[in-house]
């Protein structure tokens, strides 16, 4: 639609496309070679808003056509569904709006808890509690109590779709956008360079196929940490507490990025020279927001202690010990007043950190469910796995902690937040497969930042995306969503002009460089072994003593790809930070990298 | 000049994707008839084609679809046999569904490539504006109600009919536009109604003389009358040597049928019909006769027993003197003017009366306006001016389609998103007339386009939240009337402009 019209556009592209970097021969290549031809097909779209188009005209159509797909892809079925007798996540997000909507707040954590046993942080059950009233205001049969259990009204589906979108467009997508501008004014990224990174942020395909497909809500919790990134960038430290301890609140995931966030914010008291109001706002504010967060439920318990509602019905009366610190419970009198707020928030946690689980549960592309093929780890007792993995966690989040706590600068923050949570992903316990959207999601928004667009950062955001939702293949394929899957990943890579539906990203214009040539070969390697694996777990059955090999294989691969993300991030992440002194060979491959850059992004 | 982006393929890609998500959606029970007509043609001997009526939906599609039916048929086979069995009514196993939805995307690359000549054949001053025309019809929400959700093959047909009228730019290609037109026909007979302008652009542009339509090129008219009557011969041939064509004739034509569809396609009928309902609260002030039978009838619209309380009946024979006298209007423009332009004008024009003022017209057939006129919409403002209504009034009486909780925010949010898209690329494209603007046109579309805001949010929220279950029609009825009022606006719109240029 766009092109050479009888007035010509201005190119603002050329001028804020590449910040600084870009030195004054690239534009000139650029606008003879580049700007001719959008480099992928999402560029090609934005084509047409390249000109003046205002932002207020290409962000609700950005908001729309991202919706649709998110409200298509929902019309497939759902975790658990037609899948008696316990269903699947679905379920479990429904039961926490029954038994908030029906319940006295103090046996909110008590309440049956084998049947999808409310386990989740607070804020968690405020929400469901929300959509819980809402949804009953509509049909009060779908959240009675005990009666609606695996309900599957077909209408009660369009209201849970709806909840998922509507949370996600008032919490991660305004943070989306916010931060995306942010980031972009920061670095001096042209606006039309910043949709297209919007875009592709908001079409990213894990976030899709698991909250809108197979069912939750993490985007809250991603939203709620996207903000708090988006109020770093801001230079509001306290509204990003407040927004991370909501984060916390509302998934206790959200873990796996304190520390990153923790050193962040210390550093930034610290260097370049000490700052003590600053440092006292940060942790007045944190523990205000935590007292906030909790101030429901503590007043709940001791508001029903008072009308003689007891938080567990089924004792009778009688006394049981705390679910943790069970040995010093006899320090407490059950009679006194504090008792009910004790107990309350005991079982919360207790049903918050499940600790007395295994090391993993399920398959998972981690190091310790790759390591269990080679070794078997249930032959070690649980306490050394335990610490093992605690150890080896502390290990691999040091590096990325320690830079961002010297080097407090914002622009860091993704990227350190992506290596902290890949480090939590790869060596921490009770991982699920799910949760490689943590670490996805800093990740994927570094297509914002500085050479965002350019075709080294899009390779490997690309591949750790499209690694990421390969791995969460067998627990969609069990819910037959192999569809979406195929659909929703594919087209991602075609917009951002990835493999397997194009190889440009890795042709490497101008000096070939080493770093360039391991790039191709790690990722061609990758590829190849993602599509090999799809063909033979597509038409291969495993063999009869291996039942579960296809799903060990793409444990171990993912595994591998996944630590190899960490090392990507943890190597920007000192680059950036000029922590190094880079050698001199080193910073002239980095030039070289980066005309490459300033070409590819004025396309 | 090869700067035209998205280009049509990016666009069919992305589009194929969301089509594919949405094979799940809701179905009507064309999609149903259409397996039903898979098994039919398979199984039965093509004697017994136009007889078999195991389920209710007979094969009522001409002999080309029929062959159609039988060609993907072959493919049905390998993905499940069951859904090939003519007793097998509403079988709707995966495979079937994935198949069926899967032949519409398929077939509709015939659309894509037909778009993609009427950008090439685009004179190099057009071809942006072509270019945008070719994707806003591509990603037609029209069309995606209507195929890839309710479940149509219109993507295919009306492929056929770009094509062709993309041929007719040709001079060397006129033949080959006439005889795609007939096997078009042969393949949905909906398409009669435009055959009018086909009939007089060929007339004037090929068998007879550029200079004087005395001088009769006999050469093309032998050409093209054999091309026809071949084409004809290979449809209807076989059943007429079997002596089946009374009864085909009756399946194609169904006069049975009342004057308004179940729901009331925007037209002249529906706004007489709204007349008619609001004259009965009048009529007893006016001292006018009320029909009392009428009264419970016209609330539902029911198919087939429409009749009016107040206002005179209207005949088959009515609808189709009106239908022919609005479409001579603007063919005699065309046999002095045979030009591309006036011609896709005519087009526009014949589609235009024919639902305006047709028998029985069902609001899908809004496409046949829709999508001639966005060939030419970007000629200049003033054709942009009298497009606008139409785009919207022709979408948004599309919806009632789709009544199912789940699919309406589809329906909407991509009605919306084309809307807003297109509308705004359009405006930056269309140049300026060189003619002063039609008086009052664009205020007219501005409000207009207002209106429809609250309108919807009323007939699909509000009416369910104020009245319940009770007055189900009225949502309907302001719809339709709606429309209707958009639909003939841009019409007499078009007209002036037709004729003023």
């Amino acid at each position: 639609m766009a092109g050479p019209s009888p007035h010509k556009p201005r190119r603002k592209v050329k001028k804020t496309s590449n910040g600084s970097e870009v030195s004054s021969v690239a534009p000139a290549t650029a606008s003879r070679t580049g700007s001719s031809r959008p480099a992928y097909p999402l560029a090609a779209f934005l084509w047409p808003a390249r000109s003046s188009v205002s932002q207020w005209e290409i962000l609700p159509m950005i908001l729309m056509a991202v919706g649709l797909f998110r409200w298509a892809a929902g019309l497939w079925g759902y975790s658990g569904f037609q899948n008696p007798p316990m269903h699947g996540d679905y379920e479990a997000q429904r039961h926490w709006m029954e038994i908030t909507t029906q319940l006295p707040i103090s046996q909110w954590y008590f309440h049956d808890l084998e049947w999808w046993g409310l386990d989740y942080p607070p804020l968690t059950a405020y929400h469901s509690w929300v959509l819980g009233k809402v949804g009953g205001f509509i049909d009060p049969s779908w959240f009675a109590l005990l009666t609606s259990r695996g309900l599957e009204d077909p209408i009660l589906k369009v209201f849970m779709r709806a909840t998922v979108i509507v949370s996600e467009y008032l919490v991660y997508i305004p943070a989306a956008v916010i931060f995306v501008r942010r980031l972009t004014k920061l670095q001096g990224i042209s606006s039309w360079n910043a949709s297209i990174a919007l875009t592709a942020i908001l079409m990213q395909p894990g976030t899709i196929l698991i909250d809108h497909v197979h069912f939750q809500y993490n985007t809250v919790m991603l939203g709620l940490v996207l903000a708090s990134m988006s109020s770093v960038l801001a230079g509001r430290f306290m509204w990003s507490c407040i927004f991370f301890v909501l984060a916390l609140g509302f998934k206790q995931m959200a873990l796996y990025y304190a520390p990153a966030m923790f050193a962040y914010l210390l550093g930034v008291c610290l260097f370049p020279r000490i700052n003590i109001p600053r440092f006292l706002g940060i942790a007045v504010v944190t523990v205000a927001a935590f007292a906030l967060l909790l101030l429901p439920l503590v007043l709940g318990a001791l508001y029903d202690a008072h009308r003689g509602i007891d938080a567990r019905p089924d004792l009778h009366g009688r006394f049981a010990p705390l679910p943790i610190f069970s040995e010093y419970s006899y320090l407490i009198n059950f009679k006194a007043w504090y008792y009910p707020i004790v107990q309350q928030l005991a079982q919360m946690i207790h049903r918050v950190f499940p600790f007395a689980r295994g090391l993993f549960e399920d398959k998972v592309a981690n190091f310790w469910c790759a390591l269990n093929v080679v070794i078997k780890l249930r032959k070690y007792p649980s306490e050394l796995l335990q610490r093992a993995s605690l150890l080896a966690t502390l290990v691999a989040i040091t590096p990325p902690c320690f830079v961002i706590f010297v080097k407090p600068r914002k622009e860091l923050l993704p990227v350190a937040l992506s290596a902290t949570a890949w480090a939590f992903f790869l060596f921490s316990f009770q991982v699920h497969e799910k949760s490689v959207l943590l670490p996805l999601m800093p990740m994927t928004v570094l297509l914002a930042g500085k050479h965002g667009l350019s075709k080294n950062v899009r390779a490997w955001v690309g591949f750790a995306n499209l690694l990421g939702v390969w791995t969460m293949f067998p627990l969609l394929e069990r819910v037959d969503l192999r569809i979406p899957y195929i659909i929703l990943s594919l087209l991602w890579a075609y917009l951002l002009g990835l493999p397997p539906t194009a190889l440009a990203v890795y042709s490497q214009d101008g000096q070939p460089t080493w770093v360039g040539f391991a790039t191709t070969t790690i990722h061609s390697i990758f590829y190849l072994a993602m599509a090999a694996w799809h063909v033979a777990e597509g038409f291969l059955s495993p063999p009869q003593s291996k039942p579960d090999l296809w799903v060990v294989i793409n444990v171990g691969i993912g595994a591998v790809g996944f630590g190899i993300c960490y090392l990507w991030c943890l190597w920007s992440l000192v680059m950036e930070s000029g922590i190094v002194d880079i050698s001199k060979a080193e910073r002239k491959k980095v030039k070289a990298q980066g005309v490459s850059i300033g070409r590819d992004i004025s396309n | 000049m090869a700067d035209l982006y998205p280009s049509i393929a990016q666009c069919a890609i992305v589009a194929t994707a969301f089509k594919v998500l949405l094979f799940p959606a809701y179905k009507s029970t064309d999609f149903e008839v259409h397996r039903n007509w898979l098994a039919i043609t398979n199984s039965l001997p093509i004697q017994e084609w136009y007889f078999e009526k195991t389920s209710e939906w007979t094969l009522d599609y001409p002999p080309f679809f029929a062959y159609f039916e039988w060609f993907l048929s072959q493919f049905a086979k390998a993905m499940d046999p069951a859904m090939l069995r003519v007793y097998n009514l509403e079988y709707e196993s995966w495979q079937t569904v994935y198949f069926q939805r899967a032949s519409v995307i398929a077939t509709e690359l015939v659309l894509v490539y037909a778009l993609h000549l009427f950008v090439q054949s685009a004179p190099p001053a057009f071809k942006r504006p072509s270019h945008a025309a070719a994707l806003s019809i591509l990603l037609s929400p029209g069309l995606l109600i209507i195929d890839h959700i309710h479940f149509q093959y219109n993507g295919f047909m009306y492929g056929l009919l770009i094509l062709s009228l993309v041929l007719a730019r040709d001079k060397s290609a006129r033949l080959a536009s006439g005889l795609l037109f007939a096997a078009l026909l042969c393949f949905k007979h909906i398409y009669l109604y435009l055959a009018p302008a086909y009939f007089v652009y060929l007339l004037r542009a090929y068998c007879l003389g550029h200079k004087s339509i005395f001088q009769v090129r006999f050469g093309n008219a032998v050409k093209l009358g054999t091309g026809i009557i071949a084409i004809f011969g290979a449809a209807f041939g076989p059943f007429a040597f079997w002596g089946q064509i009374p009864q085909l004739l009756s399946r194609l034509f169904p006069f049975s049928r009342g004057l308004c569809h179940a729901y009331w396609a925007p037209n002249i009928w529906a706004i007489y019909s709204f007349t008619d309902r609001l004259l009965i609260f009048i009529a007893p002030r006016l001292n006018l006769p009320v029909n009392e039978e009428a009264l419970t009838s016209v609330t539902r619209g029911l198919v087939g027993d429409t009749s009016f309380a107040v206002l005179p009946e209207v005949t088959a024979r009515t609808t189709f003197a009106l239908t022919l006298l609005f479409q001579i209007i603007p063919l005699l423009k065309l046999f002095f003017d045979p030009t591309w332009e006036t011609f896709i004008g005519s087009v526009t024009l014949c589609g235009y009366a024919s639902f305006l003022f047709g028998w029985h017209v069902h609001e899908k057939a809004i496409l046949l306006v829709i999508i001639p006129f966005s060939l030419i919409a970007l000629k200049d403002r003033r054709y942009l001016g009298a497009f606008r209504p139409l785009a919207v009034a022709g979408h948004v009486s599309l919806f009632p389609l789709l009544f199912t909780a789940a699919e309406f925010p589809i329906k909407t949010v991509y009605t919306i998103f084309w809307l807003v898209g297109f509308l705004l690329a359009f405006d930056r494209l269309a140049p300026a007339s060189n003619k002063p603007r039609v008086f009052l046109l664009d205020r007219f579309s501005t409000l207009y386009i207002a209106v429809s805001i609250p309108l919807i949010v009323y007939c699909s929220l509000l009416h369910g939240v104020i009245w319940g279950s009770r007055l189900e029609f009225l949502p309907l009825m302001f719809m339709s009337s709606y429309s209707a009022v958009g639909v003939v606006g841009s019409w007499v719109g078009f007209l002036v402009v037709f004729f003023t240029s």
